[in-house]
């Protein structure tokens, strides 16, 4: 593994949002964690902006492993097949189909919403449209 | 993305399944004569079975049914097998440094004709290595052409002299331009497939600069090989045979068209990546495939290494034991992919009326069919298709054994 993997399991939790880690844990050349939410793989990382994103960890494409992906142009790229991804999830780029293709535009692997304070990060692992992050202090993560 | 009953159906092998009845209507790989050469019982796992590769009074090989314990770990090689006499026996059959075996229902087919199997045995070298996953995703990584320009990407070029025995270190034809490059430099190949009497033929146009397009032929050998080139020398015919469910075996054989094989080297590359007896890679899962994000930056796409074996190993393995296919998205990239899986459904139908004759190679037929074409090649855009016919027809005018088609 790239690094250990966070795991989450929500409903031991008190809060809709989970403590993953701290921002200081992505100060790092290659700012990426494993997180596992609910039996569910995703990968943490930060982009060239600074900012966060958590989408699903296996490629939509065939499934390889984006922990092992490149962080290159303010995204995550599949070392696979080169499909590139934003920290939304969206697939921004698939370089090995026909040049015009729009495949890219339909594909979009899942996406945790984040929310930082104080230096940490937590996850919506609530169900729908994320709530007003409240109840911090319950967020702990399990390990 | 494709339902899961139908993802189960193409992938699981063990006793009553679909395909692992198609599987078993052919000859598959149960081990290497290396293996053998003590003369000793070798445990063989196969499509679920645990077996044993015995000696008879006669001296000939058999493959027989071993006892086991329901606990054993699926590649398990006990040091002491025990033969379990009421268990079946299955025939076998030694081809050019491997022990074929067949475990379907009736007559075994006639072998094909194919290169690796009518050059000498000084021409062809065989080896095998595990993968912890499912045979159907290591099959299809090597139908999937696109997938060389990025996974096994060299952000440097490595010098082809030193290349002897390795993947994608030639030169590309006569050209000059290391293979590596032109994969790195054109990541966008117009696939065309086209059905054979052996399964598929995979042609992968790269168009270059200068109105030159670089050709690369490859094959599927239903239901589970492949035939692709190595060099300019060589051609890799690989099968990936399960197994179980969740882990496989691929094994290669490496055809000279040229001069005898130096197996000594080649054995010798393969020994130092791999634990024996079950053939584990030195880099693997459980110590991250030698993963270095340093290396990545500068000088390989996945970080792990110059051996491209690793690289797919890595692709396939991560996965997961069985690709979830109810996720995936196909492209245009991956239309060998569809055509392979297609075929294998029909062959699963027809198994399941008792159509075994519609399946591919499974008549007197089989035997006829030679070849087949695997070659990198680089021509003029307007001439590519005669450029690659007639590379591959130079490399076996020059052929040493008789590898006329």
């Amino acid at each position: 593994m790239p690094a250990k993997t966070i795991v989450v399991n929500s409903s031991r939790l008190a809060s809709d949002w989970a403590y993953i880690a701290n921002r200081s844990d992505l100060v790092s050349p290659r700012p990426l964690l494993p997180v596992t939410i609910d039996s569910r793989p995703y990968v943490l990382f930060m982009d060239e902006e600074g900012e966060l994103g958590l989408i699903g960890r296996h490629c939509p494409h065939r499934g390889a492993d984006l922990c092992y992906g490149r962080l290159e142009n303010n995204g995550i790229r599949c070392p696979f097949h080169g499909w590139h991804f934003d920290r939304t999830g969206q697939c921004v780029e698939t370089p090995a189909e026909p040049e015009g293709s729009k495949m890219y535009r339909a594909i979009k692997t899942p996406m945790v919403p984040l929310y930082e304070q104080n230096g940490a990060i937590y996850a919506y692992v609530g169900e729908g449209e994320p709530t007003e992050p409240f109840n911090l202090e319950h967020a702990e993560t399990v390990q | 993305m494709i339902p899961q009953q139908l993802n189960d159906q193409l992938t699981r092998v063990g006793a009553g399944s679909a395909a692992g009845a198609v599987l078993r209507q052919y000859w598959q790989p149960a081990c290497l004569m290396d293996e053998l050469s003590e003369g000793k019982p070798v445990p063989v796992n196969l499509l679920g079975e645990r077996l044993a590769m015995v000696k008879t009074p006669s001296g000939d090989w058999s493959l027989v049914t071993r006892k086991s314990r329901p606990e054993e770990r699926p590649t398990y090689h006990p040091q002491q097998v025990e033969v379990d006499p009421d268990g079946p026996v299955y025939p076998v059959h030694e081809k050019r440094g491997i022990m074929f075996a067949f475990l379907g229902q009736g007559a075994a087919p006639e072998f094909p004709n194919f290169d690796c199997f009518r050059a000498p045995d000084s021409h062809v070298f065989a080896f095998k290595g595990l993968w912890e996953c499912n045979w159907l995703q290591a099959l299809e990584i090597g139908i999937d052409p696109a997938h060389a320009s990025f996974l096994h990407r060299f952000l440097k070029d490595e010098d082809p002299k030193d290349s002897y025995g390795k993947q994608f270190r030639d030169t590309a034809a006569d050209s000059g331009i290391p293979i590596t490059r032109v994969l790195r430099e054109y990541p966008r190949p117009e696939i065309t497939v086209d059905e054979t009497d052996y399964g598929l033929k995979i042609t992968s146009l790269r168009h270059m600069e200068g109105d030159l397009t670089h050709v690369r032929v490859t094959n599927a050998i239903f239901p589970d090989a492949i035939c692709i080139p190595m060099s300019r020398e060589m051609t890799i015919t690989q099968w990936h045979v399960p197994v179980d469910d969740h882990n496989c075996y691929w094994y290669t054989m490496f055809t000279s068209f040229d001069q005898p094989v130096n197996k000594e080297l080649m054995r010798e590359q393969r020994l130092a990546e791999h634990d024996l007896p079950e053939y584990r890679p030195v880099k693997n899962k459980a110590n991250d495939y030698h993963y270095d994000p340093a290396e990545q930056e500068v000088l390989t796409y996945t970080g792990m290494g110059l051996d491209i074996n690793v690289h797919d190993q890595w692709a396939v393995e991560m996965m997961g034991s069985i690709q979830d296919r109810t996720r995936e998205h196909l492209g245009r990239s991956d239309v060998a992919i569809i055509r392979n899986r297609r075929l294998l459904r029909k062959a699963m139908a027809a198994l399941e009326s008792g159509d075994l004759e519609s399946l591919p190679m499974q008549d007197s037929a089989a035997a006829g069919i030679i070849g087949p074409l695997s070659n990198d090649a680089i021509a003029s855009t307007e001439d590519w298709q005669g450029a690659s016919w007639q590379a591959d027809m130079e490399r076996r005018k020059d052929c040493p054994w008789d590898a006329t088609v």
